[in-house]
């Protein structure tokens, strides 16, 4: 019993580890642009793809190759995936940026279903076998069995976030970002370059997107043009359930989603006696999301926006 | 038809923004009031029109409690009010920006006018004469299927008070109506509210500017602090040693004010008598 | 039309020209359709449910400012309730016209149901909650086996008729899409342009003032919410009517944003720009048939260009069908 919670524990922290990375994507956009970038989940998927490419350039037999190598690819993957962000955010983000809110939303859905097309025309639509990245082996941690493969997106996810955590804080780029985030007409009323603090958080999202996306095809060995989807679905999920624009609350909510999904697919059949079976972990999700959003309308660690104390104008 | 605020208080946490004050304001008379910034005038502007909550205390319109309600059934009561960043509809025509006030008067037959033409025709040919008749008196009228947020920002004042005018409110709350007016606007303003003055009508000005309080209303509150620090006629607030010490400053800028009240009323005395 | 409405294009010649011979074509098409051979008449009927659904959409999204994504949820509702009320699943054969009515009963229900707790909601919110909900539906339908067949759909479902008359071929399916268009299309326009309407555009614009002038801002969005709902399903069960086939694939999430995004690429709060918006999205596919996946790149990449040419829409908000007619008969 101890070690199937374990192993379960575990579980959970490893995909609540890949969702914290993308949420954080979205709410780092949100944050500065106002905007749910739809495309976001694309990036995770291009994330396995563009270290899948670089991989077969550089050593033609996959699976062989040193650690050194693997974690130069790594780097080389979601630096190309940032690059990317930042290039699809000047072509079609930026142009929309004074315009009604929606717009920029709905491009970015253009840009998700172009990409998704794209990849599907040059890889196939059928899913692609990926090597782990990390050496399989298995432990016993009190019963349960838990592999080296999550330990070390436990360690890479955790590296990734407190980088990012550390460079929001303290580093100037992060002043910059997190000024922008706070208001945008002063930020560009004080000189604050906008442009430069847009730009930064649409590669900083991407490059974590694309981590997680690495980290997830190397657990489960496979990849898919469509895989970013449903994952960045669940990510964005967790990101309005933190309180989108936080964060910290991005993390969370990545985290308390995946302990319910966990939890809800181990349990739901034992506890409706097999009347609900594991397909409704997904509604077991929205379900826990619409639940916190009607006790806390902005989320767990979002600022409620109170009525009078901003001028609320139309959506779009 | 009396306005009362009876030991109205306000706070967010510790932080005090209205204390303790009791007053009443009685139709027929055009209200202001008036206090250094952060003294609580918006404030009871927004807790009198519902948008924000009372923390004790009470405010009564003819007898019943107003407060508890929320903001729309408040605005169903008569009350009515402008906004000190102003508040259109900006991408509905102007005459669209009045006509949409009859929303709590029509809703109840609505399908009605959905399903037979004839009738909706009928009605709205009727709601648009009233709204254009108080289009016209605010020198709107040319105006009317303009976008709300194309207007000049001295016509979306006027158009503001226009829409809170539409329902015939028992109760206007301007909030700062002559904010970011040139001279000639605001002289205009004066006039028009001054003729917006009725027996059956409870008005009260939060208000900046000086000259324009002191010579449009019959009496005025001065709130410092939260408190309610004084009440009287213009004169007696000009008078107050209180107020002078508290809110105005030296007594040369009393003496510029009483000028200007002076040389404002002489004005708006001026053109009246044309108009007639 | 008053000197200083800005809002509309400057009557020109030109886009006299071009306005007549858009109606012409358009016309031209309806006319056209019954005498086509079975599949173009098939994809002009999908046209025109994409029409209806985008119809229902845009009270929520376009008159009344809410993000909906998962307006899909009530088009499955209809489909549903005709797929089991009218084929051997449950053994059950009611007449169409009732299950219309039913079905528009239970999508006002839904509406309301959905509308109630989320339309606290703010702007984004909103959308990833009924976005939600759009897919708790979808994986219910997908998993309930012994109701809907789950990942299977249900099959054979009866032929629709209207007194008497049955309703099955493409062409008849036409006339009544087309007759369901016309009628809800003019409903739904008088709705845009009475105090409701009006009522929600104000809500659009600045939900707080709109309060202050002693709008129920709860119940005016709770109207929107429960009749587009209401339409969703209708549409619905011409849908599983004509097809005589439904499967949860029919009512994936995709679904709702392709719906959203007719109404934006047309002109959003506006049924010319839904129509509009829906020729160009459900039509540019058919014509871009040969070129397999690339025509969905060329979709998006499409998609991209007319959003960031015309954020607000192919057609401005205000050039609704009066507007179009004066336009046409102007000098």
């Amino acid at each position: 019993m101890l070690g199937t919670i374990i192993q379960q524990v575990f579980n959970a922290l490893t995909i609540g580890s890949i969702y914290a990375l993308i949420a954080l994507g979205y709410t780092m956009v949100y944050g500065v642009l106002r905007m749910i970038n739809f495309a976001h989940g694309e990036m995770f998927m291009l994330g396995a793809y563009a270290a899948f490419v670089i991989l077969t350039l550089l050593i033609g037999d996959i699976g062989n190759a040193g650690v050194v190598i693997l974690a130069l690819v790594f780097f080389a993957a979601v630096i190309v995936v940032g690059l990317i962000g930042v290039g699809v955010e000047r072509l079609a983000y930026k142009p929309l940026r004074h315009s009604n809110r929606l717009a920029p939303m709905l491009s970015s859905l253009g840009v998700s279903l172009s990409l998704v097309t794209a990849v599907q025309i040059v890889a196939g639509p059928q899913p692609i076998g990926f090597p782990s990245f990390f050496p399989s082996t298995r432990f016993d941690v009190l019963g349960g069995t838990v592999t080296s493969v999550q330990i070390g997106i436990l360690i890479a996810a955790l590296v990734l976030m407190v980088a990012l955590y550390t460079l929001v804080n303290r580093s100037r780029a992060g002043i910059i970002v997190r000024a922008v985030s706070e208001s945008r007409p002063t930020a560009q009323l004080l000189g604050i370059n906008v442009n430069l603090a847009i730009s930064l958080v649409f590669f900083a999202g991407p490059v974590l997107g694309a981590a997680g996306g690495i980290l997830y095809a190397s657990y489960y060995g496979i990849m898919s043009p469509t895989m970013g989807a449903v994952i960045g679905l669940k990510a964005f999920t967790a990101a309005i359930l933190g309180g989108i624009g936080s964060i910290p609350g991005a993390m969370l909510g990545a985290f308390i989603l995946a302990f319910v999904e966990v939890a809800g697919t181990a349990l739901l059949p034992a506890l409706t006696g097999g009347l609900l079976g594991t397909e409704y972990r997904d509604v077991l999700a929205f379900a826990i999301l619409i639940l916190v959003l009607l006790v806390r309308p902005a989320g767990i660690l979002g600022e409620p926006v109170s009525e009078e104390s901003m001028v609320y104008k139309r959506e779009f | 038809m009396t306005l009362t605020f009876q030991n109205l208080r306000k706070h967010y946490g510790s932080n005090v923004a209205i204390d303790d004050v009791s007053t009443s304001f009685a139709p027929g008379l055009i209200h202001g009031i008036i206090g250094p910034n952060g003294a609580g005038k918006s404030t009871l502007i927004n807790m009198t029109a519902g948008s924000y909550t009372v923390s004790s205390g009470a405010i009564h319109l003819d007898g019943s409690n107003l407060c508890g309600l929320q903001k729309f059934e408040v605005a169903n009561q008569g009350v009515a009010r402008t906004y000190q960043n102003i508040r259109l509809f900006d991408q509905m025509t102007v005459l669209e920006n009045l006509e949409v006030c009859y929303y709590p008067q029509a809703v109840g037959q609505a399908w009605k006018e959905i399903l037979w033409p004839p009738f909706a025709t009928e009605r709205e040919a009727r709601r648009r004469a009233a709204c254009m008749e108080l289009l016209s008196f605010f020198n709107l009228q040319g105006y009317a299927e303009a976008e709300a947020g194309s207007l000049p920002y001295g016509r979306q004042r006027m158009l503001e008070i226009a829409r809170a005018l539409v329902t015939n409110p028992r109760v206007l709350l301007l909030d700062e109506p002559a904010a970011g007016l040139n001279h000639h606007e605001t002289a205009e303003l004066t006039s028009r509210l001054a003729a917006l003055k009725s027996p059956e009508r409870v008005m009260i000005i939060v208000e900046h500017d000086m000259d324009l309080v002191m010579s449009l209303c019959d009496r005025i509150v001065v709130m410092h602090h939260g408190k309610l620090l004084f009440e009287g006629t213009p004169a007696e607030v000009q008078a107050s040693t209180d107020v002078q010490t508290a809110y105005l400053g030296t007594a040369n800028d009393i003496d510029d004010i009483k000028a200007a009240a002076e040389d404002r009323r002489a004005q708006l005395g001026i053109r009246a008598r044309r108009r007639s | 039309m008053s000197s200083i409405d800005t809002s509309v294009p400057v009557s020109t010649g030109g886009s006299k020209v071009l306005a007549w011979l858009v109606v012409l074509a358009a016309l031209a098409l309806l006319v056209a359709t019954p005498f086509l051979p079975n599949y173009y008449v098939r994809v002009v009927n999908g046209l025109l449910i994409y029409i209806l659904l985008g119809i229902g959409l845009n009270i929520v999204v376009g008159y009344a400012g809410l993000l909906d994504l998962g307006f899909v949820a009530f088009y499955a509702v209809g489909a549903y309730t005709y797929a089991l009320l009218a084929s051997p699943q449950l053994d059950l054969h009611l007449p169409f016209l009732l299950i219309v009515v039913i079905a528009a009963g239970l999508g006002l229900m839904a509406g309301i149901l959905l509308g109630i707790p989320v339309l606290k909601l703010r702007g984004d919110y909103l959308a990833i909650v009924t976005l939600g909900f759009g897919e708790i539906i979808r994986i219910i339908v997908n998993n309930v086996d012994w109701l809907t067949g789950g990942p299977k759909g249900i099959a054979r479902l009866d032929k629709a008729s209207v007194a008497g008359i049955e309703l099955a071929r493409p062409v008849e399916i036409y006339w009544l899409l087309l007759v369901c268009v016309v009628v809800i299309g003019t409903l739904v326009w008088r709705m845009e342009r009475s105090i409701l309407g009006k009522a929600w555009a104000a809500i659009r614009e600045d939900q707080d003032a709109a309060r202050g002038i002693g709008i129920n801002t709860t119940v005016a969005k709770l109207t929107a919410f429960a009749t587009s709902a209401m339409i969703g399903s209708i549409a619905g069960v011409i849908f599983a009517a004509s097809q005589r086939f439904v499967s949860p694939e029919s009512f994936a999430l995709q679904e709702s944003v392709l719906i959203v995004l007719m109404i934006v690429v047309g002109g959003i709060g506006n049924i010319l720009g839904v129509i509009v918006g829906a020729a160009i999205l459900i039509l540019m596919p058919e014509v871009l048939r040969e070129f397999a996946e690339w025509r969905v790149l060329f979709l998006g990449l499409l998609m991209i260009v007319l959003i960031i040419l015309r954020p607000g829409g192919m057609i401005p908000r205000t050039f609704g069908p009066d507007k179009l007619i004066r336009r046409l008969f102007s000098r």
